[in-house]
């Protein structure tokens, strides 16, 4: 019995000082400090845009030229063919739902950035 | 949408992303200069030179942050070697003078004045048991952690960790509830 007595007056002991202890720790403002860190970080290094862009084209290009190449380019008379046998509701209706498909991922695209931003 | 530490880890890393980065370092600011003003004893401005150098560090390290620890962790770690090294080039505290320091803040010789206030106690812990209380009691990391930041073995800072808070105790049995 004493012994427990002995046990809970030290955890109450304990308890006391790491609640004085995270007390003693107030929140620091900020007051400009993530300002002046932001200031001395090195620029930030510059995007290859124009990179990504350039090896999307050549390899959009260069796939294309495969292709007309391998096919001797019959798929795109075939294709053109197949789209003019089409009804004129169809080619309206698959035009409709490209539009859509595009705006729609358009959409999230934007969404998902807004909610990236600060 | 809240967004994680890890996302934007993930954004400062694929993109370089700056305002991710400034929003990291919002987060963490209080507590690493916290840490710093307890460890170069409340000097303000030493500390807060101390810890935008630690996340200048961040920034340019933080390919090498792994995710293993919380990225809180893997910031006390740079700050304290940053205060460590800035230690070193003063000639203060650590090795062979902290033994010297220690002597002459004995807290059986210091003005029993001080003994009240908390804040002052933990300064006359000797510099390894102050951080190890610090980053254990103050800031909630584990002894695991802790030994993690300060890069020693774990018995040593569980003996650390209740050494000094044997001696805090000690220092502070006026206002000890009873």
């Amino acid at each position: 019995m004493g012994a427990e007595l002995i046990t809970m007056n030290e955890m109450e002991q304990e308890d006391w000082l790491d609640r004085r202890l995270r007390e003693a720790a107030p929140y620091i403002d900020d007051a400009g400090f993530t300002t002046r860190v932001l200031r001395s970080l090195p620029p930030p290094r510059p995007k290859r845009e124009w990179l990504r862009f350039m090896l999307l084209l050549t390899m959009s290009i260069l796939a294309s030229a495969l292709a007309y190449v391998v096919g001797a380019g019959k798929f795109v008379s075939a294709s053109v063919m197949q789209i003019t046998a089409l009804p004129i509701l169809w080619i309206f209706a698959i035009a409709l739902g490209a539009g859509i498909l595009v705006t729609a991922g358009g959409l999230f695209a934007a969404i998902r950035t807004r909610e990236l931003q600060f | 949408m809240e967004l994680t530490d890890a996302d934007l880890i993930t954004r400062v890393l694929v993109d370089d992303d700056q305002h991710a980065f400034g929003e990291l370092v919002k987060r963490h600011q209080s507590a690493v200069r916290g840490l710093l003003r307890q460890l170069t004893r409340t000097d303000v401005a030493l500390a807060d030179d101390l810890a935008q150098e630690t996340f200048l560090r961040a920034y340019k390290h933080i390919r090498s942050f792994r995710g293993e620890a919380r990225f809180s962790t893997w910031l006390y770690r740079i700050a304290y070697n940053c205060f460590r090294e800035d230690a070193r080039r003063r000639k203060e505290l650590v090795g062979i003078n902290e033994e010297q320091w220690q002597a002459e803040q004995d807290p059986q010789t210091a003005d029993p004045a001080l003994r009240h206030d908390l804040m002052q106690a933990l300064n006359l812990l000797p510099l390894h048991e102050r951080t190890a209380v610090i980053l254990c009691c103050q800031n909630g990391l584990s002894h695991d952690e802790a030994a993690r930041v300060l890069e020693i073995p774990l018995g040593t800072v569980k003996t650390n960790v209740l050494r000094g808070r044997e001696k805090l105790k000690r220092t502070l049995a006026a206002w000890a509830p009873n």
